[in-house]
């Protein structure tokens, strides 16, 4: 399958700090993909760089095929909806349409209005004016009047409450199910992406720590409860995570064959689960150092 | 799309500024007009056209008409005060500068419009073009229409005397307003790319501009070309300074027979042979025979090169700041 967005080794510093390092991934063709993380792990760093923003300090990133830095070839395929949904607050959102319709070569002018008017936007008021929700439905409908090829989408449901939450993925959902668009879509918020997404990235201190179609990042994980010191364990090919009582451990580990040890009760994981082992192997010992006190 | 859409959405964006931009020059315009028009009207009254062409373009011209001498000072005393309105007209360059200037690019980044609009079909640099010619073109021309308009409002005041190198009267007409403007802009545009909150960009390019003003205008302007020296007897009444070709006076002051500088920032005239109660004219300050006025002043002639000198300046920065801004712009996410 081809991948509409690759990276290599791709990396991006700011100062002495790397936002994001190491990041060699790829999203094939129609995937619908959750690019999951903690504050400042680098999400948005990467999908600057994959909409072009930014240019890498390492590595690359290739967007169908090409490298997306000030192109305007590779921009015309892409919808973009930045964090916090930033619009022209004293336009209207027949404005912004129409603005859609000057800057690009291939638009939609219908596909939006319909959009917006069975959301019922109204047309004539100044975006500054309407909810939080109105205004990422907005900029949803901005990104797909471009007919895009990949939808990418900054934490766009993060401010919105419950209700918006829902009803903004469920517009996604729907229109991309109409243009078989691929789309890669970050947050912080696990549980709304469990429902709609079928590939997961999970970015953590600026490097990926897990790629790959849900189903199978799920079918190859395991959870496994059992007497404290019987390591190693047939079928295991890495230790995730692992927590210990005084005679009992539990561990998250990830598979390559069947575990047939008896001694080991297996759990299959969630994909919350799963997201939280990644997550959890912090780098608390740069902090322990930093605050100066005994790990 | 292209070129007529990034039009379609800068005219959209700054329609407004262009709109309260006309109206302030409006009433700048209902103002001077007819000030303007009255102080042509006593200009003429005083009969100091025939003044003006009498005594032409001499530097030295014979200190003996008293007629025209006491015109210009009436015309002076009654409109002097008028020239403090310009102060106006010297803000006028840095509020384009606050206001046009300094959000283009600080207000997109502040509000994170930029990634709205950097993520369309158009390249950065496309956008920057358009949306810096436009605005840079509505700045030329406000410049433009308050250089000149300045220029034939302060005609009769420099006319009469007030020389046009004066630091205010110099800096409000001519050329330069159109340089201290597009460098206002430009220096509120590259700001923005710097400190991407709209109220640093303004304060940044307030400092930068009056302190590149104000440094240009003391320390480099006197300066661009070698100053010239005039100087004419104390004794006998016979010539003085042409107080209407508007020269530039540096540094004046009395010298003695051997160069010595014996009384700065002064001028004297006595009668030749005096007698009477005046007859030691000047002697308890030293000047004794073969005292001499002296002046260091750049002639008003160069009026017209030293416009285009400190316009040239300022130009070219602002083309220079533009074109790091553009530089810059490919930088931001």
């Amino acid at each position: 399958m081809e991948a509409v967005l690759e990276t290599d080794q791709l990396g991006k510093r700011y100062g002495r700090t790397w936002a994001l390092r190491d990041c060699s991934l790829h999203l094939p063709e129609g995937r619908i993909a959750a690019l999951v993380g903690p504050n400042g792990a680098g999400k948005t760093t990467l999908l600057h760089m994959a909409v072009g923003l930014l240019r890498p300090d390492a590595g690359q990133v290739r967007v169908f095929g090409e490298s997306p830095y000030d192109n305007t070839k590779v921009l015309a395929e892409i919808g973009f909806v930045a964090q916090d949904t930033p619009l022209y607050r004293d336009f209207t959102a027949a404005e912004l349409v129409i603005m859609g319709a000057k800057l690009n070569r291939r638009w939609d002018t219908p596909l939006a209005r319909s959009r917006l008017a069975q959301l019922g936007i109204p047309p004539d008021r100044p975006v500054g004016k309407l909810s939080g929700g109105q205004r990422a439905q907005v900029a949803l409908a901005l990104a797909l009047a471009k007919r895009p090829r990949l939808l990418l989408l900054d934490e766009p449901i993060a401010s919105l409450d419950p209700l918006a939450r829902r009803e903004f993925l469920q517009a996604l959902m729907g229109s991309v199910a109409e243009t078989g668009a691929t789309v890669l879509l970050s947050s912080h918020l696990l549980a709304d992406l469990e429902r709609v997404c079928d590939y997961l990235i999970v970015l953590h201190a600026s490097r990926v720590q897990l790629v790959g179609p849900v189903e199978d990042l799920v079918a190859e994980h395991r959870q496994l409860v059992g007497p404290r010191g019987h390591e190693p364990i047939a079928g295991v090919a890495a230790m995730v995570r692992a927590s210990h009582t005084d005679r009992q451990s539990t561990l998250l580990v990830r598979t390559n064959g069947p575990i047939t040890d008896p001694v080991w009760t297996v759990h299959e994981v969630t994909l919350e689960d799963l997201v939280l082992a990644y997550l959890a192997d912090g780098d608390t010992v740069t902090s322990h150092t930093a605050w100066g006190v005994p790990a | 799309m292209g070129g007529a859409g990034m039009i379609w959405l800068a005219w959209r964006q700054h329609h407004k500024q262009a709109l309260f931009t006309l109206i302030g020059l409006v009433v700048l315009a209902a103002l001077m007009i007819p000030t303007g028009l009255a102080m042509r009207h006593t200009f003429a009254h005083l009969g100091l056209p025939a003044c003006v062409r009498a005594l032409g373009h001499a530097e030295l011209v014979p200190a003996n008409n008293e007629t025209c001498g006491m015109a210009f000072n009436r015309f002076r005393n009654q409109y002097d005060t008028l020239t403090s309105v310009g102060v106006l007209f010297l803000v006028l360059p840095l509020l384009v500068g606050l206001f046009w200037g300094a959000p283009l690019v600080a207000r997109e980044i502040e509000h994170g419009t930029h990634r709205l609009v950097w993520t369309q079909a158009v390249s950065r640099r496309h956008w920057a073009l358009v949306k810096f010619g436009l605005v840079g073109t509505a700045t030329l021309a406000t410049a433009v229409v308050y250089g000149l308009g300045m220029s034939w409002w302060l005609t009769p005041l420099s006319q009469a005397g007030q020389s046009r190198f004066d630091p205010f009267l110099f800096d409000m007409q001519g050329l330069v307003p159109i340089g201290y403007t597009l460098f206002a802009v430009a220096l509120g545009i590259f700001a923005g790319t710097i400190w991407p909150k709209m109220l640093a960009a303004m304060a940044a390019t307030l400092a930068g501009f009056l302190g590149l003003r104000i440094a240009l205008a003391v320390f480099a302007r006197p300066r661009f070309l070698p100053a010239r020296v005039l100087t004419y007897p104390v004794q006998g009444v016979t010539a003085e300074p042409n107080p209407t070709v508007g020269d530039w006076v540096l540094r004046d002051g009395v010298r003695d027979s051997s160069g010595k500088l014996v009384a700065a920032n002064s001028r004297i005239a006595c009668p030749e042979n005096p007698t009477g109660p005046g007859a030691d004219c000047g002697r308890e300050l030293g000047i004794g025979p073969g005292a001499y006025n002296w002046q260091l002043y750049q002639p008003g002639s160069r009026f017209w090169l030293f416009q285009s000198i400190e316009t040239g300046i300022f130009v070219g920065l602002a083309a220079l700041l533009l074109y790091l801004a553009v530089r810059r712009i490919r930088r931001i996410a």
